[in-house]
Order: C-alpha cells, then sequence, then structure tokens
C-alpha cells in the first residue's frame, strides 16, 4: 500500500473522564491496525482522555511523516465531527496543510460507512446463531435526543438498510429517549425472537444499564452480574412472556469496525488536493 | 539507520531514571524493568511482561477508581513489568503517560506550541462556553488547586495564563514550570510530563467555577 511510507493515522474519538470502556474500542482497533503495518504511525486522541485532540497535532514528525488521515470514531456526523474536532485539530475542511509541510486529511465517521450495516447484521446473527432469521425481529437501538449527533438518523437509516434485504421478519430503529422506545420493544414486536443491537460506538451506562432496564432484563440500579455490565452480552438469551430476548454489545466493539476505519482513511488520504 | 523510535527513547532517556511516578530500570539484556516510584525496593509486587499490561494498571487508582487523568499522582502500586526492548518501553510509557513522549520529542525539536488559557477558554463552545468568563482571581485559584503536583497533577506547565504572559498561577511553586524539576518532588532526574496547553478537564473545573458549582 502506498501509503505506508509517509502517511499516519490518527482515530479520533470522544472518551469519558468516568467511563473506562469509553476508549477502549478505540485503542483496540488501533492495535489492530497497527500490527497491519499500513501506516507509517498509528495513534489515537480524544476530546476527554490522554492524547488531547490538541496534542495531536504534535504527535507526527513532520520530516517522517508528510500526510495525516483523520478518522472519526463517530457514529455519526454531529457536533464532534463538524465543529469540535476541525477545531481542536485546527482544520479547514477535507484537506488542510500545514506550515511545516505535513497535510492532514479529514475522513468520514465510522457510523457512516457502508459496511455498518453488514456489520449489524453479522452481529444479529452472532448473537444468535441458531434462530432462522425471518424468526426473528432486529431491533437497531439510539440514543435518540441527542444534540450532538445525529444517531437516530443513522439509526433509522441502517434499519431501512437491513429491512431492504428482506431477511429478518421486522427491523426497526428504536430510541432510548424518544418514539419509537426501546421500552416499547414487546408492543412493537411480535416475533418469538427479538435480537437487539445497541448502535453506539462503545460500551458503558447505556449498554450496560440503561437499555437493559428499558428492556426488562435488568431491575434500576441493579448489577447482578456483580460489577462487570459486559455480562449482559453472555447471559442471554432473556425470556421473558412466550419470547426469547438476544441482547448484543454495542456495534463499535465488533473488531472488523479496524476495516472500516482502515478503508475511511485510505479514502480521505485519496481526497483531491484541489477539493482545498 | 536505528529505529527512529529508539533515537528518541535513547535521547529522552540519556542519564533519567524516571517519568512520572516510573522508575525505569535497564537490564543488563538491553531490556527494562518498570515500578513504581515507591515500589523500588518492595518485592511484594505483582509481574507482567507485555507493554499492553500497562493500559489496565494505568487504569484504575490503588482505591480501584478510574484514573481520567493519567498524569495524576494517583498511579496504582504493587507491579513490575519486565520489557524485551526499546520498542516495548516506548509503547508502555505511551500506556501509562499516553502522548507525553511525542511532546516532549516536538519540544526538543522546538515545533511544539502552547496555547495561553484565555486562548483554550475562548475557542470552547457549546456548554463550555461559559468558562471564557472566568476570572483572574479564579483562575489563580482553580490552576493552584487542580493543577498542584502533590495531588492534582504532574505535568510541568509550558503555558501562561493570558496573551500578555501572566503566569498561569501564583498559588504554584516556580518549580511547577520548570521542565528540569522532578514533579514528584523526590529530587531525581526525571523526564518532564509537558502540558503545552490547558486539559479538557481544567476547562471543566473552569467551567464550575464560573457557575459557582465548586466544592471549595
Ligand atoms: S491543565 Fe495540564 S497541568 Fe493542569 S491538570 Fe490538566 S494536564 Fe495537568
Amino acid at each position: 500500500m502506498e501509503h505506508r511510507l509517509s502517511t499516519a493515522l490518527l482515530i479520533v474519538a470522544h472518551g469519558s473522564t468516568v467511563n473506562p470502556d469509553s476508549s477502549a474500542p478505540t485503542l483496540a482497533h488501533a492495535a489492530e491496525i497497527r500490527r497491519r503495518d499500513l501506516f507509517a504511525d498509528v495513534q489515537c486522541a480524544f476530546w476527554k482522555e490522554e492524547p488531547s485532540l490538541r496534542d495531536a497535532r504534535f504527535l507526527f514528525d513532520p520530516k517522517t511523516i508528510r500526510k495525516v488521515s483523520v478518522v472519526p470514531n463517530f457514529i455519526s456526523e454531529g457536533y464532534f465531527t463538524q465543529t469540535v474536532i476541525p477545531r481542536e485539530l485546527e482544520l479547514n475542511g477535507k484537506v488542510t496543510r500545514r506550515s511545516d509541510g505535513q497535510t492532514w486529511y479529514y475522513g468520514e465517521p465510522v457510523g457512516n460507512h457502508s459496511l455498518m450495516t453488514e456489520l449489524l447484521v453479522q452481529r444479529a446473527r452472532e448473537t444468535a446463531p441458531d434462530i432462522p432469521e425471518n424468526e426473528i425481529s432486529l431491533l437497531i437501538v439510539a440514543h435518540g435526543t441527542d444534540l450532538n449527533e445525529n444517531s437516530a438518523v443513522a439509526a433509522k437509516r441502517e434499519a431501512e438498510k437491513i429491512r431492504a434485504l428482506g431477511r429478518y421478519a421486522q427491523v426497526l430503529n428504536v430510541y432510548m429517549e424518544e418514539f419509537p422506545m426501546v421500552s416499547d420493544w414487546r408492543e412493537l414486536t411480535s416475533t418469538p425472537h427479538v435480537v437487539v443491537v445497541p448502535f453506539f460506538i462503545s460500551d458503558g451506562l447505556h449498554s450496560y444499564e440503561d437499555i437493559p432496564v428499558l428492556l426488562g432484563i435488568a431491575g434500576k440500579g441493579s448489577d447482578s452480574a456483580g460489577g462487570q455490565g459486559g455480562d449482559f452480552f453472555q447471559r442471554g438469551p432473556y425470556r421473558i412472556d412466550d419470547r426469547s430476548l438476544f441482547y448484543a454489545s454495542s456495534i463499535g466493539t465488533d473488531p472488523r469496525v479496524a476495516d472500516i476505519i482502515v478503508q475511511l482513511a485510505s479514502r480521505a488520504a485519496g481526497a483531491d488536493d484541489s477539493e482545498n | 539507520m536505528p529505529d527512529p523510535t529508539e533515537t528518541t527513547l535513547a535521547t529522552v532517556f540519556n542519564n533519567r531514571e524516571a517519568i512520572g511516578q516510573i522508575l525505569i530500570q535497564r537490564t543488563p539484556l538491553a531490556g527494562f524493568v518498570l515500578c513504581h516510584r515507591d515500589d523500588q525496593t518492595n518485592d511484594h509486587v505483582e509481574t507482567f511482561a507485555q507493554a499492553e499490561d500497562a493500559i489496565e494498571i494505568a487504569r484504575y487508582d490503588d482505591d480501584g477508581n478510574y484514573r481520567p487523568l493519567k498524569t495524576a499522582p494517583n498511579l496504582r502500586h504493587g507491579w513490575r513489568l519486565n520489557l524485551a526492548d526499546a520498542d516495548q518501553l516506548g509503547r508502555t510509557i505511551d500506556y501509562f503517560y499516553p502522548g507525553r513522549l511525542a511532546m516532549i520529542e516536538a519540544w526538543n525539536q522546538n515545533r511544539l506550541i502552547t496555547t495561553s488559557l484565555r486562548d483554550t477558554l475562548n475557542r470552547q463552545s457549546g456548554m463550555y462556553r461559559i468558562a471564557a468568563k472566568i476570572s483572574d482571581e479564579q483562575i489563580e485559584e482553580v490552576v493552584g488547586n487542580f493543577c498542584r503536583s502533590s495531588d492534582g497533577c504532574l505535568r510541568t506547565i509550558l503555558w501562561k495564563r493570558d496573551g500578555e504572559g501572566g503566569v498561569a498561577s501564583t498559588e504554584l511553586p516556580p518549580e511547577k514550570f520548570d521542565p528540569g524539576f522532578d514533579q514528584t518532588g523526590k529530587n531525581r532526574r526525571a523526564v518532564p510530563l509537558l502540558c503545552q496547553e490547558g486539559c479538557s478537564l481544567l476547562v471543566n473545573e473552569c467551567r464550575e467555577a464560573v457557575k459557582g458549582e465548586t466544592n471549595e
């Protein structure tokens, strides 16, 4: 790959000052991509963790690295991808030339990639491997009413694309804070099997606690698994009434997201230099 | 041609034995042994051998609380990390203190740019925009409390309060701004953890101060 010699990859993500699992998938994808040896360097930067987005400007030595491809590990376009990241990294659009001779390319957010649809389907299949798809209602859960991201729109788009495949009995986009609500899953679905996949970039309070409570597989404030929210994903299927409910971890934790990041980085660096 | 990582590390660690709270000892076989600087003579430690083990070690403090600021002086005790070579050492330090080696390298090459706290605050948007309203007096106090090395953060502050070059906080001792000073107070030759711009946690503290929500 021609990028190998002088292009570096910078994966930018939100991170968290309270949730240790927030940055974990981003770091794991970076480690995987580093192993593939496709870029001169692979680094991460975070809004809420270290290295910071501001640090990122100094992570790559301009003597050896001439190009930097920036890929936002976000589920959708929004406040962070459109305002915060360009401002903090001092990007002026898709292509930014720095005075030190480095060129920075700004890619699309991970959630926008068409492979996402495939990942959601694969994740659903892996979560309920023995159940025929035409007996499954697939629920794609997003936050909804999120001022910072258009996650509801993105989840709706993904649900539409999966529905168009015609494989599942039902495919629904549901939200934590707006209609259709994830807590209404019993009324929204009519199949014996229901598979729930959170459309988030990482696991955390939403996938460990809020969604299990809304689904009725955990009590409020309970952590019956003894501290590790991730156990919810292993302990399914949950029998509720006469239905079986399968619950997957957030889609962003899927190792194949690394493929998406690589593709977005290459696409960004291939952007026509005349664009800016 | 030597590996550039090794060259940088060799320059950075030349005659230095520590970075932040981590002691770095060379082994006869070109490897490295890392431990908490308080644990140099402690043999009752858990032993690790992978750079990636540093991620877990750095994540929680001695009480099991998540460490949102990796340069805070609350690295957990009771571990030893045996590393095979300089490449592993570089990766490990980057897990313990993410980005700090790259900042030193940029600083050594005269390309690290500092940003005054006023510029950082004036740039904020959304819920952090209000932080720019902070007074100079409040900055004195917030920075003095939040960034101090004893229980706040071990970085050496390179940024100024404002464009006039005002010191970040007169409540901090002059050593807080001296990269030659060992911020742990152990007075050994340590690699400095540089702070070229106020971090997002400090911006949040400034916001809280403006909103009158500090616990002080
Ligand atoms: S602003 Fe710098 S010195 Fe202060 S707490 Fe943040 S990183 Fe540490």
